[in-house]
């Protein structure tokens, strides 16, 4: 048996950052986590994070990783990887697998800050080799160097779907669309800019209806939906790819915490069941907190300073006395809470203010009128400066960090648009190297008499050289002019991130931001989808025990089952090595759908563990030495 | 839901729903079976499956290969698979008091007319190559014992008592009973009241809540029980083995998983069903003992449930108290409900419809045993 005061389950953002605070104020802290590497999502991330310098932002995900690992190290934090926990117990004990050991652990505090799984869809076929979850995607080609396909069909376009939509593109994989359930983009626009740029389609209010091949995808037909989300007959498209990438959202991970016996309350803005919590973190069972993803769906950002909080509040509350005073702990804990509330400022926020307030049983929480105003900065008469395309109230602010002039100013609110001094800006383009949305540009009107140079961040490979004739596109990806490439800029400081500058006719000065390198235009395959194909084809729900949408609505009507946990005793789906990760969800939206009613009246199944599949052998072996 | 019914079933699990189908089956098809939470959701939904007619008392091996019976005819008759493995039980012997034991049981249940054998460890090899005998001095073996899939089973009870006409009424729990003299006329639920001529508690564990709503003590209480299954394997075992030195038993359903669970010794009485790491790490030992080439093989989940224990471990049927002669009971069955539930159903619907069990007599399980001196218990517990 293991003894430390406080053991983080999960090693993200989240768990890195309440592991050091803690040990920071004098906690004896372990953390464990289930891969071999630590930084959870992080080392999957190349591209520069939003948030305030406070949270690194400006810096790539897998960056911050490193950082967050040497920190918690300095700190004093045991760190553990590749320690699988398996279950909270009764008694406080807290198991777990790494390799051929089974251990114990009896920690007074538990922070678990496990993250979240991917959400999945079903329809005919999406259970054929070539169906990926965006994770699943990202940990092929980001860790593993592996490219998941050749051409990829991207759903859903939050975040993470445009973000490895131009992860894809960046590793030289084609993406032939992205589509989207909803009538909007759901992530950062700045996001959906740079893939549009480069030519890809967003499709909003669209939906896969089915994908086919022999062994493997060969292709998907997508179609158009009403504003109850229902097919428009028709509509259909069909795309050739061999790769279909889910990303159509996240669950908060909580298995362990349904384990512990925490009270759980389903909230939909925090992406479902959460650990009911207060302004601490701490769950109804006082020795537990939650952090990150677990306690409700958000950024990364959100969830290092959450991470803290918890990390703060479970050092405070350790039978033995710390280093830390009271006067220390509350200007802490002030100053982490108003970080996070500037991070839920803005629109991108009103899912976490929500869920929040719900969950604390609170009316909605109000944000605060944003006071600063977009401006367009696009036109202008002469001179070179910088233009400013960011068009959301997005908590970031490293371009105001990086301008070595102050002539980008976003102020105390980091939700704020950039407001630029043209006098002060030298366009010297530095900040073009630390915007994450990529959504800053230089523009020189006076390049020569006839031309403007438009300098741009660009992150592919191979890049063009001076002097290289190139096809100039506008924000949508169509071709505007023949272009010429005027400066190549990389280096230490620019991170990764080169400028491109190209010169192009003054009259396209405000419509050319990005360009074509070895240009043939991206042509839609027009493709049909075999004809064998049933209409109405059953789709898998349960794919470690095999069960289809039909065997489930059957037994609703049939047998009268009500309940996930019916289904799940008449027709073993959730009962295979996954516990009902994947289809969950999709079992109680059938339900929901089937019963006429709320997606929120039904609970998950019953968890239980262990939490990952433990082999026999290893579990003996635990018991020999114990009687040992 | 009905206001006014004949028999009022308490309880959803194998028991209530077996009494209910049988009920119905003989014509006294106005019947209302309620159950608190959903069908197999108490003890019946956490238990291993096994059904044996291996056991030490004569009236326990009787009423075992009726049940057996039916178990067999069960898919013919309810038209649902139970996912049912015909694969027989066997018991392992590791001391020569043991074997010795068994040898006496062996030929007693003979004399019943059960198909039961004494096993060398050379015969136990050829019935399951993947057991470690090197501890073992005999065993007894019933190729006719089998196992099944409690869930389907209960489900397949309820549905065909629902077709002859019976009512299954979930999420309706029992809040007390009114009685008029010394009779049960009222059942009152949380979804309201039913008027009735014969209430029966099939209640399982829960069954002294429901004694102690009319006042009744009836000695039994619940006691927690671990089990655990593993990933699917390809079939490499067809008995249940029952272990009574190691304390195990284990079965691999028809599904491919293996089924396994023990009794612990020090368990008190309780309604916690919350599993241990102690049993994980405990019962791995045993079964990979047991069953050597399972080392590598994964557990994938474990769980407990309750059994409702009697005084000497054998179930209490029928009539309790003169102060309420039309409260029937079906209780006690100590871990081995699912077993007996087909002849339970037969027996307690004959005692309703015709005022006695026809079919075997059921007396040495009345309340009553326990006030007489002298008390057989059941040894074949595990």
């Amino acid at each position: 048996m293991i003894n430390t005061e406080i053991l983080v389950i999960g090693g993200g953002p989240a768990g890195l950052c309440a592991a050091a605070e803690a040990a920071e104020h004098g906690a004896k802290v372990l953390l464990l986590d289930d891969k071999d590497v630590l930084g959870g999502q992080l080392v999957k991330q190349t591209h520069m994070f939003f948030g305030s310098h406070l949270q690194y932002a400006g810096t790539r995900g897998i960056d911050i990783a490193t950082l967050l690992i040497e920190n918690a190290k300095k700190t004093g934090v045991e760190l553990m990887p590749g320690h699988t926990v398996t279950g909270i117990y009764e008694d406080g004990v807290v198991t777990a697998l790494n390799g051929g050991k089974f251990i114990k652990i009896k920690p007074e505090k538990i922070i678990v800050a496990t993250g979240a799984y991917e959400n999945m869809l079903a329809f005919p076929n999406s259970d054929l080799p070539g169906v990926y979850g965006a994770g699943a995607v990202q940990t092929l080609m980001n860790v593993n160097g592996v490219a998941p396909g050749n051409r990829v069909l991207m759903v859903g376009a939050g975040n993470i779907g445009l973000i490895v939509a131009y992860q894809l593109l960046q590793a030289g994989i084609d993406v032939a669309a992205v589509i989207e359930v909803t009538d909007k983009i759901g992530g950062y626009y700045v996001h959906a800019n740079k893939i549009r740029r480069m030519g890809v389609p967003i499709l909003t209010r669209h939906t896969v209806k089915q994908v086919w091949g022999k062994k493997s995808v060969e292709g998907a037909t997508v179609v158009q939906v009403d504003d109850k989300f229902r097919p428009i007959a028709g509509s259909e498209r069909n795309y050739a790819v061999d790769t279909v990438c889910l990303a159509v959202g996240l669950t908060p991970l909580t298995e362990l915490l349904w384990n512990a016996g925490c009270e759980m309350k389903y909230i939909p803005a925090l992406g479902g069941h959460v650990a009911w919590h207060d302004e601490n973190l701490r769950t109804s069972r006082e020795n537990i907190y939650v952090c990150g993803d677990a306690s409700g769906i958000e950024e990364a950002s959100s969830a290092m300073i959450e991470g803290k909080v918890a990390g703060l509040n479970a050092a405070r509350t350790l039978t033995r006395k710390t280093n830390l005073t009271q006067k220390a702990y509350d200007e802490r804990l002030k100053d982490l809470r108003a970080q996070l509330g500037q991070l839920r400022r803005g629109p991108f926020g009103e899912k976490a203010r929500m869920g929040n307030s719900v969950l604390a049983g609170l009316p909605p929480a109000i944000d605060e009128p944003i006071e600063s105003l977009p401006k367009d900065y696009r036109t202008f008469p002469k001179g070179a400066r910088v233009v400013i395309e960011c068009e959301q109230n997005i908590p970031c602010n490293p371009c105001e960090a990086i301008c070595p002039h102050n002539a980008i100013k976003v102020g105390k609110d980091i939700v704020n648009y950039p407001q630029l001094d043209p006098e002060k800006c030298t366009a010297c383009a530095l900040c073009l190297t630390r915007c994450p949305g990529l959504s800053l540009f230089v523009v020189n009107k006076d390049y020569s008499p006839t031309e403007t140079e438009i300098s741009l961040p660009f992150e592919m490979i191979p890049l063009p050289r001076k002097g290289d004739a190139v096809d100039a596109l506008d924000r949508q990806g169509n071709f505007v002019c023949k272009a010429r490439v005027t400066r190549v800029l990389t280096g230490k400081k620019f991170d990764r991130t080169s400028i491109v500058s190209i010169a192009v006719e003054h009259k396209y000065a405000d419509t050319a931001r990005h360009f074509r390198v070895n240009g043939t235009p991206r042509l839609e395959q027009k493709i049909v989808a075999p004809a064998n194909i049933p209409e109405d084809m059953d789709a898998i729900i349960c794919v470690c025990e095999d069960v289809t949408r039909r065997e489930i609505e059957k037994v609703i009507a049939r047998d009268r089952a009500q309940s996930v946990d019916e289904i799940k005793r008449l027709l073993r789906c959730g009962m295979g090595p996954c516990q009902g990760k994947t289809c969950q969800r999709l079992i109680m939206q059938i339900l929901a759908g089937k019963l006429g009613r709320n997606i929120a009246e039904f609970l998950p199944q019953t968890y239980r563990g262990p939490m990952k599949p433990a082999p026999m052998g290893i579990l003996a072996k635990a018991y020999d030495e114990e009687k040992n | 839901m009905k206001k006014k019914t004949d028999v009022v079933v308490i309880g959803g699990g194998c028991i209530g729903a077996a009494i209910a189908y049988e009920l119905a089956k003989i014509g006294v098809n106005d019947v209302v079976l309620v159950e608190r939470d959903t069908l197999s959701s108490g003890a019946t939904g956490r238990c291993a499956g096994g059904a044996r007619q291996q056991w030490s008392e004569p009236a326990n091996v009787l009423l075992a290969k009726a049940s057996i019976e039916k178990f067999k005819r069960f898919e013919e008759e309810m038209g649902r698979d139970i996912g049912l493995v015909n694969g027989g039980y066997l018991l392992c012997a590791h001391t020569p008091d043991e074997a010795e034991r068994f040898k006496k049981n062996v030929k007693m249940q003979r004399e019943c007319g059960v198909d039961v054998r004494i096993v060398d460890p050379k015969e136990i090899n050829e019935i399951t190559p993947c057991l470690n005998t090197e501890t073992i001095v005999c065993g007894a073996y019933c190729p006719d014992d089998l196992h099944a899939d409690p869930f389907l089973a209960v489900q397949g009870w309820a549905e065909n008592a629902m077709r002859l006409g019976a009512d299954v009424e979930l999420h309706t729990e029992i809040k007390g009973f009114k009685k008029k003299g010394n009779r049960v006329v009222t059942v009152l639920t949380n979804r309201g009241d039913i008027d009735c001529n014969w209430v029966v508690n099939a209640a399982g564990p829960w069954s002294q809540d429901v004694g102690r709503m009319l006042g009744i003590e009836l000695g039994t209480y619940a006691e927690r029980h671990q089990i655990a299954v593993t990933e699917p394997v390809q079939r490499m075992l067809w008995p249940l083995v029952v272990d009574f030195q190691v304390a195990i038993y284990f079965r691999q359903s028809a599904h491919g998983s293996f089924v396994f669970g023990h009794s612990d010794p020090n368990e008190k009485p309780s309604y916690n069903i919350r599993g241990t790491w102690g049993f994980l790490q405990h019962i791995s030992k045993k079964l990979t003992y047991m069953v050597p080439s399972l080392k590598d093989i994964c557990i994938v989940r474990q769980w407990a449930g309750l059994y409702d224990m009697s005084p000497d471990a054998q179930p209490i049927l029928g009539k309790v108290s003169d102060e309420a002669e039309n409260f029937l009971v079906a209780i006690g069955y100590s871990g081995h409900g699912f077993m007996l539930a087909p002849v339970t159903g037969v027996l307690m619907a004959e005692l309703i419809a015709y005022g006695q069990a026809r079919s075997q007599p059921i007396e040495p399980l009345s309340i009553k045993r326990f006030q007489g001196a002298k008390k057989h218990k059941e040894h074949n517990v595990v």
